[in-house]
């Protein structure tokens, strides 16, 4: 063999013994996770059916509509969101970093501490112990156990990185850095002051809606960014469109991102700069977002027929869709001063539009990024492929209509909503009733999405089971046409020198 | 095969198929293509364009802020609260008479202590309820030991000590609405209502006594004030908002 | 671009914003400097200090974990935020019996005492930030519009009191809202008891099995205590007095 290929060889064995060593932790991850994902949708469908049926499941004190919501947006935050993030950040700062993760011992027990510490608080609040502080609902012993697993998994990415090699630091990898950087000290200083500090309850509410917009601007968004950045022209084979913008991009992320949140609390007795400075920010959001979006989608768009057949891209591609739209969202939902439509912020302040961008950034965005990077993960991870690619195509299918449909009811139900709470002459009545079909549409919406993690979590177990495919045909989603560079599919062992490029 | 950097592995081990079994087992990874940063395509027009509208949106947003940093402003400088709702704000109108006793018997809570919440007084206090000095049309009687106190003998002869005056701070619509309650209540009913108009005369007729600031006596108040208050008389039946007792409008 | 460049540039764009919109507001918010009312201008004086009455601490947790704040807000937002000023019945009572115009935007002392401000995340029911005030004002309006004039607004505080039990126990048995109301039933805010020779004072008028009667629990009694002390029309200082100069003798409030 000629050199070039040895050391190619010796880099694929690099990265394939890199992920041999995360294999536990990762698929602890995202599996646990998929399990709160499902957890999450039927929490979600209870709560959206007694909106518009209160007499729904009423006779249980557990599952109150006031208990039953907050339960619902933790387990999707903290079960899912977070540990789908974990999963995507040790791995990709490790293949970066061209590390080894020479602690997964210690990541699968912080991973297990963080598990335990949220099932605990989502029993706290649907027992009735909940705090009554939008997001940060989880009774106050769980807070320390989470912030402790969170230095015990992140710790080691931070050492990857000090130690990586020398040479160009890819974007991808500023993007977890600066997440990493960011979730400890949103969340220490958020719940010290609301938690622990006390006589300042207007500057507590400020702090609560601050950390809920820092979590998705400073959290999510860059670590999903950090992996679209990675996955697309890893599995497109294609230059990223326009490297110079991304650091651009990233950099604007950085500077706009800490002011935004005030403006869910436009009107209330707070300094009158801070809601106004958190709406500019929210709305200049939208710059880092149509930067990273654009990017990456003039880089797949070149790459068409592999977006069709990649799992990996289609929920990537779909995702980054996901992030334009909350770009334009975040200048819709937070102008005060529109043309046509007037005053959107105050109408849709405290409608369920909040609910819908909440999900757009969860769902729609970071979601569909974390399902795009299980999908090229595991494989790798585990040395199986997929098993089956209708499975695939139908979380697909279901998660796109169930999410698309969720976010745009909710978006638009919710400016409804606003037109009747505005209407004045009106008795409350008409803006109360406003929301019922929209809350019938969405209850629909989320049994779509319950759908889809059925196909997903199982078709995860089974991997997880080191039940997939033994294969060096990918698991794609159409049958390949004849001449694959993979080879023939369904070969079982199909190796051989020709099959390892 | 012999791998040439691998002098001292046994000929009998077969490198090769050992080999290709690591490649195979790192077939997913073997076959992932590398990230290319390389990419320069200039970003179109439209993206500068799109971008220049959230910065007027953003801009749009930020003129609403007022003076930045300025922890102490809650609300936008020059605020004014200019409602929208047609009609202003006020409670429902109700006639002279309840919006003039309404606020009387608030007032009357002073009086209770001595003169009994029935209008009754009862032993060392004289009674309201059926006073001539509180009924009939010489209604600055009334005024006058309201505003001034009373030493010696009451209408009825009896001698009940000195009684406190209450005008000190009292104002023409306390007045007023005290009088109009105690004449309409506890068994009296003239019907009528006294004025803050009238009220204010009383004041000014106080003020111009011989003795101001001393009690008046009945033989004072036989000799100079045995008449009605000066002022326009007001139809009981009119409609006034009962908070600033100005005729509605309708 | 070194990690240092980039550890620099995160803290800097991080901090500044941080200390900002976070730290600053959450102290200077803290133990607010107290507002005097101003001779001649307004109608009292001395120190604005608005009196809470009522179980605030206890009635707040229940409230808090029960997710009320999930639907219910309490907040009036001045009229260049929001049409809450201009409804009748959200930011004080426009047509009160004694008091006339009473309405007025939130202000910072109306979250004294507890130590989160619920100011809530949709309005998919109504506003409670004058809660204690709407449900007396609306009995004594229909107590009026029947032609009863003798109820006093102690006897109305006492039946809108009643009614919120209702309420709590089940909207759809409350007259007021019953037909529209998506509020949830909080049944387990109550218990079944026998009638110990008379009905309790505060049983509920609910049909149940024989010989029983329903009761508020402990938690009940102090979530209603709260509610009903939400009463944020209060003649404000000048300074805090955003009403227009010419308010032309109609509104007389400080």
């Amino acid at each position: 063999m000629s050199t070039p290929d040895k050391s190619l060889e010796q880099d694929a064995v690099l990265r394939a013994s890199i992920d041999r060593s995360l294999r536990h932790p990762v698929m602890f991850f995202f599996t646990s996770g998929a399990a709160w994902l499902a957890v999450a949708i039927l929490l979600g469908i209870i709560s959206s059916a007694k909106v518009h049926s209160p007499e729904f499941l009423a006779d249980c004190p557990w599952l109150t509509y006031g208990r039953v919501f907050p339960a619902h947006q933790t387990a999707l935050v903290y079960g899912w969101g977070c540990q789908a993030a974990f999963g995507m950040i040790i791995w990709l700062m490790a293949r970066l970093s061209r590390q080894e993760c020479r602690a997964a011992g210690t990541v699968l027990v912080a991973g297990h501490v963080w598990n335990a510490a949220v099932t605990l608080g989502v029993i706290g609040i649907l027992g009735g112990a909940g705090t009554g502080v939008p997001w940060m609902e989880m009774p106050a012993f769980a807070w320390v156990p989470m912030f402790l697993a969170y230095v015990g998994i992140a710790i080691w990415s931070m050492v990857q990185f000090k130690v990586r090699p020398e040479g160009h630091t890819y974007v991808s990898q500023w993007y977890l850095m600066a997440a990493v950087i960011w979730f400890p000290w949103v969340f220490v200083s958020s719940h010290l002051l609301v938690h622990g500090f006390g006589g300042s309850p207007l500057g507590a509410a400020n702090v609560s809606a601050w950390y809920h917009s820092a979590l998705l601007l400073l959290f999510f968004v860059p670590v999903g960014t950090g992996l679209a950045y990675y996955l697309v022209p890893k599995v497109s084979g294609r230059p990223v469109y326009n490297y110079s913008l991304s650091m651009i991009g990233f950099w604007a992320l950085a500077i706009v991102g800490p002011w935004a949140g005030a403006q869910r609390l436009t009107g209330a007795p707070l300094p009158n700069f801070l809601p106004y400075l958190g709406a500019f920010a929210a709305i200049l959001f939208a710059i880092p977002a149509a930067i990273a979006g654009i990017n990456l989608l003039k880089t797949a768009a070149t790459a068409g027929p592999t977006v069709v057949e990649s799992p990996t891209l289609r929920f990537t591609v779909a995702g980054l869709v996901g992030l334009l739209v909350l770009g334009a969202a975040s200048v819709f939902l937070n102008s005060p001063d529109l043309p046509l439509f007037g005053n959107v912020l105050a109408m849709t302040q405290f409608t369920m539009s909040g609910y819908g961008y909440d999900l757009l950034a969860l769902y729609f965005f970071f979601s569909f990024l974390a399902f795009g990077t299980i999908y090229f993960v595991v494989p790798r991870i585990t040395r199986r492929e997929w098993l089956s690619r209708r499975l695939i195509s139908m979380h697909f299918m279901f998660s796109v209509y169930g999410v698309g449909g969720l976010v745009v009811i909710a978006l638009f139900g919710g400016l409804m909503q606003g037109i009747g709470q505005e209407d004045f002459a009106q008795p409350w009545q008409d803006a109360a009733r406003r929301a019922d079909p929209y809350a019938v549409f969405t209850t629909i919406a989320w049994c779509f999405l319950l759908v889809s993690n059925v196909f997903f979590f199982l078709h995860l177990a089974l991997m997880w089971l080191r039940l997939g495919r033994r294969s060096s045909h990918p698991t794609l989603l159409v049958k390949s046409h004849h001449g694959s560079p993979h080879g023939p599919e369904g070969d079982i062992d199909n190796a051989g020198p020709a099959a390892a490029h | 095969m012999q791998h040439s950097d691998k002098p001292d592995l046994d000929e009998t081990l077969n490198v090769t198929s050992s080999h290709e079994r690591m490649l195979r087992d790192a077939a997913a990874v073997a076959r992932e293509k590398h990230v290319n940063e390389g990419g320069s395509e200039p970003m179109s027009l439209w993206i500068f364009a799109a971008c220049a509208v959230i910065l007027l949106a953003g801009g749009l947003a930020l003129g609403n802020a007022g003076s930045f940093f300025n922890y102490n402003q809650t609300v936008k400088p020059d605020y004014v609260r200019i409602l929208k709702d047609a009609e202003g704000g006020g409670p429902p109108p109700v006639t002279a008479l309840k919006a003039y006793m309404a606020q009387g018997s608030k007032i009357y809570g002073k009086c209770i202590g001595c003169h009994a919440p029935d209008g009754k007084g009862g032993g060392a206090y004289p009674a309201l309820a059926g006073s001539d000095w509180v009924l009939g049309d010489d209604t600055e009687r009334f005024a006058m030991v309201i505003l001034n106190g009373l030493s010696g003998p009451t209408s009825t002869g009896k001698d009940f000590g000195v009684m406190p005056a209450q005008g000190i701070g009292m104002g023409p619509r306390d007045l007023a609405a005290v009088m109009t309650y105690v004449r309409n209540s506890f068994g009296n009913s003239t019907g009528d209502v006294i004025t803050e108009e009238m009220a204010a005369e009383a004041i000014k007729i106080s003020e111009a006594r011989a003795n101001p600031g001393t009690p008046v006596t009945a033989g004072e108040l036989d000799a100079e004030h045995a008449k009605p208050l000066p002022g326009e008389p007001l139809d009981p039946a009119t409609m006034l908002n009962p908070v600033t007792l100005e005729p509605a409008e309708e | 671009m070194s990690f240092r460049t980039f550890a620099i540039g995160l803290t800097a764009s991080f901090a500044v914003a941080w200390l900002a919109v976070v730290i600053l507001p959450f102290f200077k918010l803290q133990n607010p400097a107290p507002v005097s009312f101003v001779e001649g201008i307004d109608e009292q004086s001395g120190i604005y200090h608005p009196k809470r009455s009522g179980r605030v601490v206890n009635g707040y947790e229940v409230y808090a974990a029960n997710g009320c704040y999930q639907c219910h807000t309490q907040v009036a937002r001045p009229t260049y935020a929001g049409n809450d000023l201009n409804r009748p019945d959200l930011a004080g009572i426009k047509g009160d019996f004694e008091r006339g115009d009473t309405r007025r935007e939130s202000n910072v002392f109306d979250y004294i005492g507890l130590d989160f401000a619920p100011i809530g995340v949709t309005r998919l029911g109504p506003d409670l930030v004058n809660l204690g005030r709407r449900l007396p004002h609306e009995v004594l309006k229909a107590a009026r519009d029947q032609g009863d004039d003798t109820l006093t607004p102690q006897q109305a505080e006492a039946i809108a009191e009643r009614r919120l039990f209702l309420h709590l126990y089940n909207p759809r048995l409350d007259p007021a809202v019953a037909e529209w109301s998506a509020c949830p039933p909080h049944r387990f805010l109550f218990e079944e008891q026998e009638i110990q020779g008379q009905r309790s004072g505060d049983a509920l008028e609910i049909e149940t099995g024989e010989g029983m009667e329903i009761v508020p629990k402990p938690q009940a009694r102090a979530l209603v205590s709260y509610l009903m002390s939400l009463k944020h029309d209060d003649p404000v200082p000048a300074s805090m007095n955003y009403a227009p100069a010419d308010a032309g003798g109609d509104d007389k409030e400080g």
